[in-house]
């Protein structure tokens, strides 16, 4: 990560009240509040010119869930990492600002079940089958296995 | 060309008559290709002012099934993502994990990863340029160049033993090593290829067919690209200097002299020879990378089991930046595989150009963005006003697209 751009984005994690950590060369991991996510991707994005969004993950952590959001640009990656907690996970669109992120959203939504507050398309199915039952966890989460789903979706043949 | 053709509305009267807003199901499936997709469009007469995806339709829960699998298992398991650029997924994959250990590639490894990769991007274009002359009516086209395709092919089982899923990849290394006595072979194929895409790019420009059928169709500006996060050839098209063999180069693109190829014109026409002219660079690549292959050992044998962390990695697949994200807890099983595939990112860019596009320039205009055309295999249509439907197979639509365009040709046939 070139040096000019390291100190920038521990500028802008200062500000956000949180710290960026190298997790190997050219990677920093940003831990920050769901409060701030906004603030932070709009100067990201506006002052360092770091535009490209490769994806987001949504990740089980057991009590929460995380969400990360991967940018890049030229051999820096930033991986700006907020949690929701289980129990209600709702968190930001940022649709506004990316206009791209919103099949990833989709996905995690999916997936993970969590809901982006500003997302439009937020109420359609990406991913998962049209005849998903609405009571069934999402697929992702670590407690759901994958022969539940198999036996609930009635795709589970019975051994003799 | 454009004076004495009658004006788009009149000539497909006779077809289409609607008056109100229309709603066309697009998809989704076809069993016997890559990536079922459904679209739904919304119609102002010919015009689509709304599209709205819907994938998903083989999702086979690939993030889930890589929680139960180990490592390396799960190598192969990515490979077989995609039907056409299947190395690039282990090949990233492998490079997220190998980012958690401590052991350097072999040099070797690394050439022998870069040889494979861009041949599985001049195999991916050649398909692409080969459907995209399907789809525009050209159908010569079509079978000279899946012939020529069969070369690289023949060139990759020559290497890997298999002609889709090479299966070359290790964690740190490569399983195969080259064989003897293949460069001669690989350089004078290589040097056919380059002929053979200079000769396309020579009909690209001057048949009326495919002229007629691809300039300035499915344009989009560079601003809305890049807002929309378009990775690629569908990136470089409209002037973004975006491939990350250049940006952030793995392998051994940092040693192979190569340039990117960039367009301004930005439609479908240029798409095409933005693609025949990266099959020249990567025909060049491979030459090289062939004549200055390195000595030594092409593999390290590692433990089982991946230290604890996070780590993620990207490449350029023939479609576009891939993404894996791999989370290790320290054990014989990935924690979290996260995998991102170019066709979903270049998704929203796609549903940005196709509003504004009459029916007729659908096939070409979601051939031109790579993604798959299993959906086209079959169109409902449904007119909400007086709800009437009928369906289309592919193939209808394909005719009713040329027809659009070459209304005499279709009465000689």
């Amino acid at each position: 990560m070139s040096e000019v751009l390291l100190q920038q984005i521990e500028r802008l994690a200062a500000d956000a009240k949180t710290k960026s950590t190298q997790l190997h060369k050219g990677e920093t991991m940003i831990e920050i509040e769901q409060s701030q996510l906004k603030n932070f991707i709009t100067r990201l994005v506006n002052q360092i010119k770091i535009r490209h969004l490769s994806t987001i993950t949504g990740l089980d952590l057991g009590q929460n869930i995380g969400i990360i959001y991967h940018f890049w640009r030229d051999r820096n990656t930033i991986h700006l990492k907020t949690f929701v907690p289980k129990t209600k996970p709702t968190t930001v669109s940022i649709v506004d600002i990316i206009p791209g992120a919103i099949l990833y959203e989709m996905e995690i939504h999916d997936m993970l079940g969590v809901m982006f507050v500003g997302n439009p398309w937020m109420d359609k199915k990406l991913l998962l089958p049209d005849n998903w039952p609405d009571d069934l966890p999402p697929p992702l989460l670590k407690n759901v296995k994958p022969a539940d789903i198999r036996k609930r979706l009635g795709l589970e043949v019975e051994k003799k | 060309m454009t004076e004495d053709k009658p004006p788009r509305k009149e000539e497909s009267a006779g077809l289409m008559k609607y008056s109100a807003e229309n709603l066309v199901p697009f998809g989704p499936i076809h069993p016997a290709l890559k990536e079922p997709e459904y679209f739904k469009l919304v119609l102002e007469g010919e015009k689509i002012v709304e599209v709205i995806p819907r994938i998903g339709y083989v999702h086979r829960g690939l993030e889930k099934a890589a929680e139960s699998r180990p490592w390396v298992q799960n190598m192969y398991m990515f490979e077989r993502t995609c039907g056409i650029c299947s190395f690039v997924h282990s090949l990233t994959y492998g490079q997220a994990v190998e980012g958690l250990t401590i052991y350097e590639i072999p040099r070797r490894a690394k050439f022998i990863r870069t040889i494979i990769a861009e041949l599985e991007r001049i195999h991916s274009h050649l398909l692409w340029v080969g459907l995209m002359g399907h789809w525009a009516g050209f159908e010569t086209l079509f079978m000279w160049v899946w012939r020529d395709r069969e070369v690289v092919l023949d060139l990759v089982e020559a290497i890997s033993g298999n002609r889709i899923h090479k299966s070359m990849n290790a964690f740190c290394g490569v399983r195969r090593d080259m064989p003897e006595g293949m460069e001669d072979r690989i350089v004078e194929r290589m040097k056919f290829l380059v002929d053979r895409a200079n000769y396309y790019k020579g009909i690209v420009d001057t048949e009326e067919t495919m002229l007629e059928r691809t300039e300035d169709i499915g344009r989009v500006s560079a601003e809305t690209a890049e807002k929309l996060c378009a990775v690629g050839p569908m990136a470089r098209y409209v002037g973004l200097r975006r491939d990350i063999r250049l940006n952030d180069p793995y392998a051994a693109y940092d040693e192979v002299p190569f340039d990117i190829v960039t367009s301004k014109e930005g439609d479908v026409h240029a798409l095409l020879k933005l693609r025949l002219d990266e099959m020249i660079v990567a025909a060049n690549m491979v030459s090289y990378a062939v004549k200055h292959l390195p000595e030594g050992p092409i593999r390290i044998k590692i433990p089982p089991v991946i230290p604890a962390g996070e780590h993620s990695s990207h490449s350029e697949a023939p479609r576009g930046e891939i993404f894996y994200y791999v989370k290790s807890s320290g054990g014989r099983t990935p924690d979290r595989v996260k995998s991102r595939q170019p066709t979903m990112a270049n998704l929203p860019t796609a549903l940005e150009i196709l509003k504004g596009q009459t029916i007729a320039d659908v096939p070409v205009v979601l051939t031109a963005i790579d993604p798959c055309f299993g959906c086209m295999d079959r169109m409902s249509f449904l007119d909400i006003e007086s709800n009437r439907q009928w369906t289309w197979s592919g193939e209808e639509l394909r005719r009713y697209g040329i027809n659009y365009y070459f209304p005499e040709r279709m009465k000689m046939r």
